[in-house]
């Protein structure tokens, strides 16, 4: 690695001054919540900082608080201590399931949910520096190449797809972020966060400069939400999804009164189906339904030259999600 | 065009590559002015295994770094340096992480726990106990980091079920692929109840031959209590004064000539202190081509990845900003990745006269063998079909990383190696710098592992001698992980087309194969297609065309010309046999070989016992169903597979030492690659010498002191070195007999070199795997149930090692067939995915328990009729596979790997 310097915040406005300063001063600062993605990248000279501000002393950003208004998670909370908190079990099984299905233990250990959700993006012809539109070139490689991997829908001018397993499943719980910058606060809804290549193929979300993500706020799950996160990899451990499925029902006497399906593995972005989740809701969620919610979850999918079989893998996810947490017997 | 992009460097800051949202900082190369500033640093506190550590880092450092290099500490190793594969696992405060994913300025103030730290007062943990007990370590690269994993899973869950151990342990890779020997060892460790030590299924046929007082009994490796402490010393821990660090640069087309070549401001950062390039260095890596003049700097290079420089700094930063200040003017040329496109009209010759390359005696032709004649067999068969299968490249992909150490002094040069032969190593360097092979010493104590791609020297081992002789300070050059995917070798892509006649009973009439091998540019292996000489037929003609690609090199991979070649013949016998409504187990025992070639007979042949008892084992009748059978999405299989493999003799060395206090020291050239050689050497000693274990020693590892050994490929350790040390030990005894032993600092010292020969017969080892497979046809994923060994190696010696040995070649088979492929970009010849994470390499949770079965029997032969095991095990497992996935769903896998875009049948 080139020479870096990395510094200890404890404040998160001192690290937001951090980056702000070193920007001005023409130096190239990044943030590092578990930094392991992060490492990974300077190694591979996709990114060559000259300062890490790495953000695990900044105090009051590693809680999980619950309550009546909901459950807030500070953005440095572990996946591994995300995955295991009793009320994100209890209330958010979504984000409980995809946090645990990241990486592995010693992944899960040290990467945070906020580094998760802001991760980039591990499509293999960025990783392995090609000058594309996300390492600040002017065109997408996987477009008429290799793209096994890619897009099937909300792709162009670039076809990756979102590599956070949380992301999906936050979306889909409802959760809000706050975002916390040098010109202030402000808060997102996660379906608004991350932004399709369409807008500005160099970004996969809103962050302003030197801004963090702070803390995710949950809403209160009502007494009948069912989520779960259906996640298909290659290989058994280890991996990023292909294609995955957060989904999340209110269930009231057997009726559907909500539903919230997002894909991952699909999409530049979690793939919300909002005309999906309309099909389901006021409906029982029998096996009948249940099959043609799939089918037209991969309406209007535009698979490339290679991709095409996470056409019907995204019906089958789809589908087996949504009879996971449709509850046995219909 | 200068092109400063350094691909295997990522992109560098020669392009307008921007880091997230912030704007460029003055590019790294572009610096012209005076020395750089150093580098910043801290002073931080660590308790390192209970003791406070102060220490002054570089911010860059990684903590794994600062264990290694700053601590010595070096039990914890790098294996990938990307979080990728777990051999650098510690606790950080009691957790696991990977070392080389973070700082070591982010580990201020915290605790860390290495392996180092595991036992205490010279006593193993008990799962460091349970690790030797159970035959944990194979190469032992990976164990460090999965004892960490193993202890803070006990330390939260003192009675994990074999599912949460696996998830445990999920980040912990390990390519000898001993998994299931891990588990056993945790669960032991836990007070679970314990698993057959041998792990063995019974009734797998009795020795012929006496019984024998200490081989034949599972004894666990004689150097596992270093592998399980990180006491055990791998080439890379090597640490000489004055050491500097090498990397090279590699070139990032696929074929393009040099221009130029500029080096003026690398030389002038300071702390460098020798570069190398085709410039400056004519010298001719002989054993990296057969065929064509191979320099360590090539021009033109000719594969993404091909050396252009390397240089040699104070540490492994210097070394890398210096790569980055290297400018090279490229002329892209042409370039062809395909075997059979390379030999179309009109692509670009990769070497003068074309690119099938040449044979033996330089004969532009294919390999061709023939017996009996294939169009009279057509004419005679009732059925006969053509089909076409595929293989790709396959790296080794073993832990230990490149890592070479040179220092001279005077003018002999020792080389510290991880290398498979040092007898082998020791001639090459010899011959490639023009020295004496008496002024080249070899060493290599431990080493993690290889499968093949660590058999001879080195473009490095001769790079670092030759920056080391060119700076007057030892060397260490090593790769990075991507660097050992792309720059030295793996199991070449095939390309096979078949036409097979058989009877209508199923009897084998005709087989033709056509095949070609993607050797990449440099003819380093055979490129051989085998698989068709396990079936009896009387009539055959293959004719195997190896090409020149430009790829990553071909070479050696465990079993080189097999699994692929039998993955490709047996399925198309398993297509046969279901075109004839024939159960495959009654095709197999109804064509396999019964004579080598169908003319010479084998020393003993174990193939038959091992498909019927093996299928008995299985329960192949009751589970077997034709094609398809399943209509729902989750659909069963069964799949069979028969392999073989050479069992020679020849040549080798052992030196044996008796001393007055009535020690045996067996000098042997072996470095162990994880096969469990010195323990094997030791056995046969004390066999022959009629002692117990406790008194043999080995010295192996150091062409100083050890004889000649053939070097561990081939599977020939045990069968050369093995009955070296057999001869040897008789010769002891003559000598004992004669003299008397020795008394005070008398010594009696014997030594062999046989050179046994096998004339009119052909000697094998065979196998016979079973698979069950579950496959959901709507996710495309392939799951195996069922996995049943049968192998016939003559004696075993040691049930331990040899169980393991089965179990991991099967599961490197499983990943062969179902995830690793090292993809290219046809746009741009650059390989995409190159890395354990890129080529799915299999973890504890996708592999299976294999059940093992011995056929045993003595020929005669070899060191008390033991026949070859280390490459047998990896020969059947992919076919059988496919064979099971077939089975399954009616639906044949003609291409390797078989992925999920194949199975859901939508994939291009």
């Amino acid at each position: 690695m080139r020479p870096l310097a990395s510094v200890r915040p404890r404040e998160l406005d001192e690290a937001v001054r951090l980056l702000e300063q070193a920007r001005r001063g023409g130096r190239r600062a990044v943030l590092a919540g578990g930094g392991s993605d992060l490492l990974g990248m300077v190694k591979e000279r996709l990114v060559e900082p000259d300062l890490i501000v790495s953000l695990r002393d900044v105090r009051g950003l590693d809680q999980v608080a619950s309550g009546a208004e909901g459950t807030r998670i500070g953005g440095l909370v572990t996946l591994d201590a995300v995955s295991e908190h009793p009320a994100v079990r209890a209330g958010y099984a979504a984000l409980a399931e995809a946090a645990q299905s990241v990486g592995t233990p010693q992944i899960r250990n040290v990467a945070t949910l906020a580094g998760n959700v802001c991760q980039r993006p591990w499509c293999w012809y960025y990783r392995a520096g090609f000058p594309c539109f996300k390492n600040g070139g002017g065109t997408c490689f996987a477009a008429t190449g290799e793209n096994q991997l890619h897009a099937i829908f909300g792709g162009g001018p670039s076809y990756i797809v979102h590599p956070s397993d949380t992301a999906p499943a936050l979306v889909a719980l409802g959760a809000l972020f706050r975002l916390v910058g040098p010109e202030g606060e402000r808060v997102v809804p996660a379906g608004e966060f991350f932004t399709l290549p369409g807008k500005d193929p160099a970004r996969e979300n809103v962050l302003k400069a030197d801004e963090v993500l702070a803390e995710i706020l949950l809403p209160p799950p009502a007494p009948a939400t069912r989520s779960t996160y259906y996640k298909v990899l290659d290989r058994e451990a280890w991996t990023h999804a292909v294609v995955s499925a957060a989904v999340a029902v209110d269930l009231e006497g057997g009726v559907c009164r909500r539903a919230r399906i997002v894909l991952g593995g699909v999409a530049p972005a979690p793939w919300p189906l909002p005309r999906v989740e309309r099909m389901l809701e006021g409906q029982r969620l029998t096996a009948d339904l249940v099959a043609q919610a799939a089918t037209a979850a991969v309406r209007g999918a535009v698979p490339l030259t290679k991709n095409g079989y996470k056409v019907p893998l995204a019906k089958a996810v789809v589908r087996r999600a949504l009879l996971a947490v449709a509850g046995p017997a219909r | 065009m200068i092109s400063r992009r350094r691909f295997l460097e990522g992109t560098g800051a020669g392009l307008a590559a921007t880091a997230l949202p912030l704007p460029e900082a003055t590019p790294a190369g572009s610096a012209s002015e005076a020395a750089p500033a150093p580098a910043p640093r801290t002073a931080i506190r660590i308790v390192v295994n209970g003791a406070e550590r102060r220490l002054e880092v570089e911010d860059r450092w990684t903590l794994a770094e600062a264990l290694r290099d700053h601590l010595g500490l070096t039990g914890t190793k790098i294996g990938c340096d990307r979080g990728e594969c777990g051999a650098c696992t510690v606790r950080l405060d009691g957790r696991p992480v990977y070392s080389c994913s973070m700082l070591a300025v982010w580990a201020d103030g915290a605790s860390v726990q290495t392996v180092e730290g595991l036992s205490s007062g010279g006593r193993l943990d008990p799962l460091q106990q349970a690790f030797v007990d159970h035959d944990g370590p194979q190469c032992g690269f990976c164990t460090s980091g999965q004892l960490l994993s193993a202890r803070a899973l006990l330390d939260r869950h003192p009675h994990p079920t074999p599912d949460e151990v696996r998830a445990a342990l999920a980040g912990n890779l390990c390519r000898c692929s001993n998994y299931q020997r891990y588990v056993e060892a945790v669960l032991a460790a836990a007070g679970a109840a314990p698993a057959s030590a041998a792990g063995r299924l019974e009734g797998g046929g009795g020795s012929q031959g006496a019984a024998l007082s200490v081989v034949g009994r599972p004894t666990p490796r004689i150097d596992a209590a270093l592998r399980v402490t990180g006491a055990a010393a791998y080439t890379g821990d090597v640490r000489l004064p004055g050491m500097l660090h090498a990397r090279v640069l590699r070139s990032p087309h696929p074929h393009a000539r040099i221009r130029r070549i500029e080096v003026g401001k690398a030389r002038a950062l300071p702390g460098v202190k020798a570069i190398l390039t085709r410039d400056n260095c004519r010298v001719v890596w002989s054993s990296g081509d057969t065929r064509n003049t191979r320099f360590l700097f090539n021009d033109p290079v000719r594969f993404v990845g091909d050396a252009v420089a390397a240089v040699a700094a104070v540490d492994r930063h210097r070394a890398e900003e210096a790569l980055g200040l290297i400018e090279v003017d490229y002329e892209p040329l042409d370039f062809v990745l395909d075997p059979e496109a390379a030999l179309e009209p009109g692509a670009v010759p990769i070497h003068p006269g074309g690119n099938l390359s040449p044979d033996g005696e330089g004969r532009r032709e294919p390999e061709v063998y023939r017996r009996g004649d294939v169009e009279e067999g057509f004419r005679a068969a009732d059925l006969v079909f053509e089909d076409r299968y595929t293989s790709c490249h396959v790296n080794n992909a073993q832990l230990e990383p490149r890592v070479s150490v040179a220092a001279w002094e005077g003018g002999k040069l020792t080389v510290y190696a991880s290398t498979q032969g040092i007898s082998n190593c020791q001639a090459d360097l010899a011959k490639d710098l023009k020295l004496p092979p008496a002024d080249v010493r070899v060493v290599c104590a431990f080493m993690g592992g290889g499968f093949g791609n660590k058999n001879q020297c080195h473009d490095f081992d001769l790079m670092a001698a030759v920056l080391a002789r060119e700076s007057g300070a030892p060397v260490r050059l090593e790769f990075t992980r991507k660097e050992d995917y792309v720059a030295v070798h793996g199991r070449w892509p095939t390309r096979q087309r078949y036409k097979v006649g058989l009877g209508r009973d199923g009897t084998l009439r005709a087989i033709r194969l056509q095949g070609y091998s993607g050797m990449g540019p440099y003819r380093k292996g055979s490129g051989g297609i085998a698989g068709v000489d396990l079936f009896q037929c009387p009539n055959v003609e293959t004719a195997v065309h190896p090409v020149y690609t430009n790829t990553a090199v071909a070479a050696n991979f465990r079993a080189p010309a097999y699994p692929q070649g039998v993955f490709g013949i047996e399925s198309v016998m398993d297509e046969a046999a279901h075109r004839l409504g024939i159960d495959p187990l009654e095709f197999h025992l109804k064509n396999l070989t019964r004579k080598y070639h169908d003319e010479t007979p084998y020393t003993g042949n174990g193939l038959e016992e091992c498909v019927r008892r093996g299928a008995a084992a299985f329960g192949w009748k009751q589970r077997w169903r034709p094609a398809g059978a399943d209509s729902g999405p989750v659909k069963r299989g069964v799949g069979m597979a028969i392999g073989g493999f050479g069992a020679r003799v020849g040549r080798s060395s052992a030196v044996i030492r008796l001393d007055g206090s009535g020690l045996f020291t067996v000098h042997v050239g072996v470095t162990d690659v994880g096969t469990g050689a010195k323990t094997t050497m030791a056995l046969l000693a004390a066999e022959e010498l009629g002692v117990p274990l406790p008194r043999i020693a080995v010295v192996s590892g150091d062409t100083d002191r050890c004889p000649y050994s053939v070097g561990e490929s081939g599977s020939r350790t045990t069968g050369f070195t093995g009955f070296a040390v057999i001869e040897a030990a008789r010769e002891l005894k003559r000598q004992i007999a004669q003299k008397g032993r020795p008394t005070g600092g008398d010594v009696r010292v014997a030594s062999a070199s046989p050179d046994p020969r096998l004339e009119g017969v052909a000697r094998y080892s065979f196998a016979a795997h079973f698979v069950e497979v579950e496959v959901d046809a709507e996710l495309g994923r392939v799951r195996i149930l069922k996995y049943v060994a049968a192998h016939d190696s003559g004696r075993i010696l040691n049930p331990l090692t040899a169980v393991s040995q089965v179990r991991g070649g099967v599961v490197m088979g499983i990943g062969m067939a179902l995830h690793e492929e090292l993809l290219y970009d046809p746009a741009s010849g650059v390989p995409l995915n190159a890395g354990y994470y890129g080529a799915r390499v299999m973890t504890h949770c996708d592999a299976p328990e294999v059940e093992v079965l011995f056929v045993e029997s003595d020929d005669g032969h070899g060191p008390y009729g033991a026949k070859s095991l280390g490459e047998p095990p990896i020969i059947p497992s992919v076919a059988a596979v496919a064979n099971a996935v077939f089975n399954a769903t009616g639906r044949r896998m003609h291409d390797l790997p078989i992925t999920r875009d194949r199975l859901l049948g939508t994939g291009a």
